[in-house]
């Protein structure tokens, strides 16, 4: 993950990364509101993928609340990891 | 052991390290739950030595997700003081009466974190109870569980939670299904980059696995975890 500008709704870029069986994705980078949860990540992948059941992870061996705030994700240094089914 | 070639399985003894390891991290994360304690079996199958046998087990938890006009109501309720002044208005009709009210009653929650030595992984176990300890059924518990789990639940009804003998106290508990663990663990662990030793692996095992479980009965750690533990 990335983030720019330093503005009050600080954006926030996911670079998605498919293991397992998940579908590779056409574009795998995504600028979303830092202030949007993490539940609309998996909301937006499910649709994309047309899956019902996602498994999405950060890279540090841990599956974040869905509540949880993509800025303080990347606040914490994490890097988004992959999906799979 | 190299990481690449892991399975996504544990042994006994490895479990049993994990679990001491993910108890004593849960203590220093202050979460506000009580600590896990370790809980060695006196009952142990022939093929595993005594000393690895046990579980971790959290229990007396109180996880209650009351809507928006409960939780207003509670606030009122809950001060825990009462009204003593007198003021002129005591003549006033009393409304305050007693509401038997389910939302109020108190549930409480015991989890284990048990070893499946089929599946090679940590299982959770769990039961809910009244205050007065009589036990409740899946039925009467769900409403407590997160809106996600509970979608899960009507969507697949036995392969998600299920009730089964407790493989330690032979009581009914409520077990949530291994299956597919190893997959999603091996994708927690491998997709690391920088691949660690398998003790350090072993040390967060459990952490990464509870990320994910408690997830599903609404027990969330947080994100922070993850600068503590690199």
């Amino acid at each position: 993950m990335a983030a720019e500008s330093p503005s009050s709704v600080r954006k926030v870029v996911v670079h998605l990364r498919a293991t397992g069986d998940a579908p590779i994705l056409k574009q795998a980078k995504f600028k979303i509101p830092g202030n949007d949860k993490f539940a609309k990540v998996i909301d937006f992948l499910r649709r994309q993928l047309h899956r019902d059941s996602l498994f999405v992870y950060v890279n540090s061996a841990f599956s974040p609340n869905p509540d949880e705030l993509v800025i303080d994700l990347y606040n914490f240094g994490t890097k988004m990891a992959g999906v799979s089914r | 052991m190299d990481v690449l070639n892991w399975d996504g399985t544990l042994s006994a003894k490895d479990f049993r390290i994990g679990a001491i390891a993910f108890a004593q991290k849960w203590e220093t994360l202050n979460l506000g739950y009580p600590p896990w304690s370790w809980v060695p079996s006196p009952k142990h199958p022939p093929l595993t030595s005594p000393q690895e046998e046990g579980y971790l087990s959290l229990e007396k938890i109180r996880i209650s997700r009351p809507k928006q006009e409960d939780v207003d109501q509670n606030i009122k309720t809950d001060t825990g003081e009462e009204e003593t002044s007198c003021s002129e208005k005591e003549d006033d009709i009393d409304d305050a009466t007693l509401v038997q009210s389910s939302h109020h009653e108190l549930q409480y929650y015991d989890f284990h974190i048990v070893y499946s030595h089929t599946f090679r992984v940590p299982v959770l176990y769990l039961r809910a109870y009244r205050s007065d300890g009589r036990p409740l059924l899946l039925d009467e518990f769900e409403k407590d569980l997160p809106a996600c789990s509970v979608k899960e639940l009507s969507k697949s009804k036995w392969t998600f939670i299920t009730q089964e003998e407790h493989p330690y106290l032979k009581r009914p508990w409520y077990k949530l299904h291994p299956c597919g663990t190893v997959e999603w663990m091996k994708l927690l662990i491998l997709g690391d980059t920088s691949q660690p030793k398998f003790e350090v692996v072993l040390e967060l095992y459990l952490l990464s696995w509870f990320s994910v479980v408690g997830q599903v009965i609404g027990i969330r750690i947080p994100v922070n975890v993850l600068s503590d533990c690199r």
